[in-house]
């Protein structure tokens, strides 16, 4: 309760200044519109469907591009602790890919992937898929070699010492990976969007943006995405809680 | 396999334990450390032996041999008269430290030998809870590892290291790092355990007030590469009392064991002053 409290005592405090900005500044409002205008834009995006539309868009990219990214990393981090080798061949390729700017790979990713809705949870897994995929490799070697030694003389298989220990020890990282990577699967998804797109926050806010002026609905698709990727958050964390009893 | 039924048909069952003339070489980093050369060592069948000697003398390495776990590189090693293997059931180890399970409850850490063979969990768990019973702990079942002391913590590894009921029983200093009186406490309960049914068991300790009270015979080990010098008979009726060695025959064992140690590792067990070699 406090902890909400609190929060609505900040967006408060954070609504109240940049009204007192707008107020001292006296800017235009295709430059920083007031809070209220802000608002009101927001309730006619509503109110017209535009804003549900091109927010389910997005949703529907978040959520297929972070599952796929997710669920793929844990499986490349597996494989990447437990073979030298797969980790000496891949592991160059994983951090040039990351290295590269993903805003430069996405349309060429869109060319290959067919421009379609395939394309962007493609791009939105890839920004995902390297943070989970480090966390998972880096939590699976952090297993304690003396309960591996104590499982392998009760005679586990190397597949129940996976199971047994080395996912059990690397879930509190894993879990740090996924808090990273589903804040970044929204970037992704916007980025997926700017690269060939008709629908979604992304266009949006270049629709807002470079056709009309209309900041104060940019300011609505932006408020948005910080809400996507705050309630996504807040359900990784609500998940690690439950699977995580001693945190 | 020996099936369950035919290994408790004999109450004082166990299986011997015999090593000859076993060498083990470890390669770190290019180098070759041999810790053991020419250890040769008989465990009859439900005996206790203990084996006592300077740190490094490659003692834990024995038992890891005896577990399977690892390969002479010379010698041969054999349980009830074949070689162990990695996993083998005729053998439990308990270490030094506990090596439970963070996240796992008391009950299913001790469950979990049976587990990973395969049977079911109800079965499983009733066993567990059985064989927490019989060292006290079935009140702390569904406690996690965190949530117990350390000498709490040993019981319950000692507790998964019986459940299945192994012929042989291997401790690597389960209770070093035990304070004193749990300690004491401790040896006794394993005394009485090991008095309820007898098996074969190898204890690895430092302590030679602990060797004498619990050793039917004591193997003093050389330093690295380690082989055993000379087995002593700690031949001293049973159960024995904690404060065993204020007995006079207990004591002459003592002197007999320390000035073995001291022979063979002259530059640790030495008075301060002396001189190094």
């Amino acid at each position: 309760m406090t902890r909400i409290a609190a929060a609505l005592v900040s967006l408060a405090a954070f609504v109240a200044l940049w009204k007192l900005v707008t107020l001292v500044g006296g800017y235009p409002d295709y430059i920083l519109p007031a809070p209220e205008v802000v608002a009101a834009r927001a309730a006619r995006a509503i109110g017209s469907g535009v804003l549900w539309q091109h927010t389910a868009a997005t949703l529907l990219e978040v959520v297929l591009g972070f599952t796929l990214g997710a669920v793929t990393a844990v499986v490349a981090g597996i494989a990447l602790a437990k073979s030298l080798l797969i980790e000496r061949v891949l592991s160059p390729y994983i951090v040039a890919a990351q290295a590269v700017p993903i805003l430069a790979l996405a349309p060429l990713l869109d060319i290959w992937f067919g421009g379609g809705l395939l394309a962007r949870v493609v791009i939105c897994a890839l920004i995902v898929f390297f943070p989970i995929a480090i966390a998972t490799m880096v939590g699976i070697r952090s297993a304690d070699p003396l309960l591996a030694e104590m499982l392998r003389s009760l005679g586990a298989r190397p597949g129940q010492i996976t199971a047994r220990l080395e996912i059990p020890s690397a879930l509190p990282v894993i879990f740090g990976g996924l808090r990273v990577g589903v804040t970044l699967a929204v970037i992704g998804a916007v980025v997926a969007e700017w690269a060939g797109a008709s629908l979604g926050l992304g266009v949006l806010i270049n629709i807002a943006n470079q056709g009309l002026f209309d900041t104060a609905l940019m300011f609505v698709a932006l408020a948005t995405l910080a809400v996507i990727g705050l309630v996504f958050y807040g359900l990784v964390l609500l998940v690690e809680r439950r699977v995580l009893p001693q945190s | 396999m020996q099936s369950t039924a035919s290994q408790t048909a004999d109450p004082a069952s166990g299986l011997d334990v015999h090593a000859e003339r076993v060498g083990v070489q470890f390669s770190a980093r290019g180098a070759s450390v041999e810790a053991l050369r020419d250890l040769s060592l008989e465990a009859p069948a439900g005996s206790f032996t203990v084996l006592i000697g300077p740190n490094g003398c490659g003692k834990s390495t024995f038992l890891r041999l005896v577990a399977g776990l690892l390969r002479p590189a010379a010698g041969s090693i054999a349980v009830g008269g074949t070689p162990p293997r990695a996993g083998d059931r005729r053998v439990g180890l308990g270490y030094q430290q506990p090596r439970l399970l963070p996240w796992r409850s008391t009950l299913e850490n001790v469950a979990l030998p049976l587990e990973l063979r395969g049977i079911s969990t109800d079965e499983s768990r009733a066993r567990a809870l059985e064989a927490l019973a019989r060292v006290g702990l079935a009140a702390a079942a569904q406690l996690r590892p965190g949530e117990l002391s350390g000498g709490m913590q040993q019981r319950a590894a000692l507790a998964r290291a019986l459940i299945d009921d192994p012929p042989v029983l291997l401790l690597d200093e389960p209770f070093s790092a035990l304070d004193a009186l749990t300690r004491e406490t401790f040896d006794g309960e394993l005394q009485r355990v090991w008095l309820e049914r007898p098996r074969t068991v190898l204890l690895v300790t430092h302590s030679v007030a602990e060797a004498i009270q619990l050793g039917d015979r004591i193997a003093v080990m050389s330093a690295a590469p380690g082989r055993v010098v000379r087995s002593v008979e700690v031949d001293l009726p049973r159960p024995r009392p904690a404060e065993l060695l204020g007995e006079r025959h207990a004591a002459e064992i003592a002197s007999e064991v320390r000035s073995l140690l001291a022979a063979v590792h002259p530059a640790e067990l030495r008075p301060w002053g002396e001189g190094a070699a």
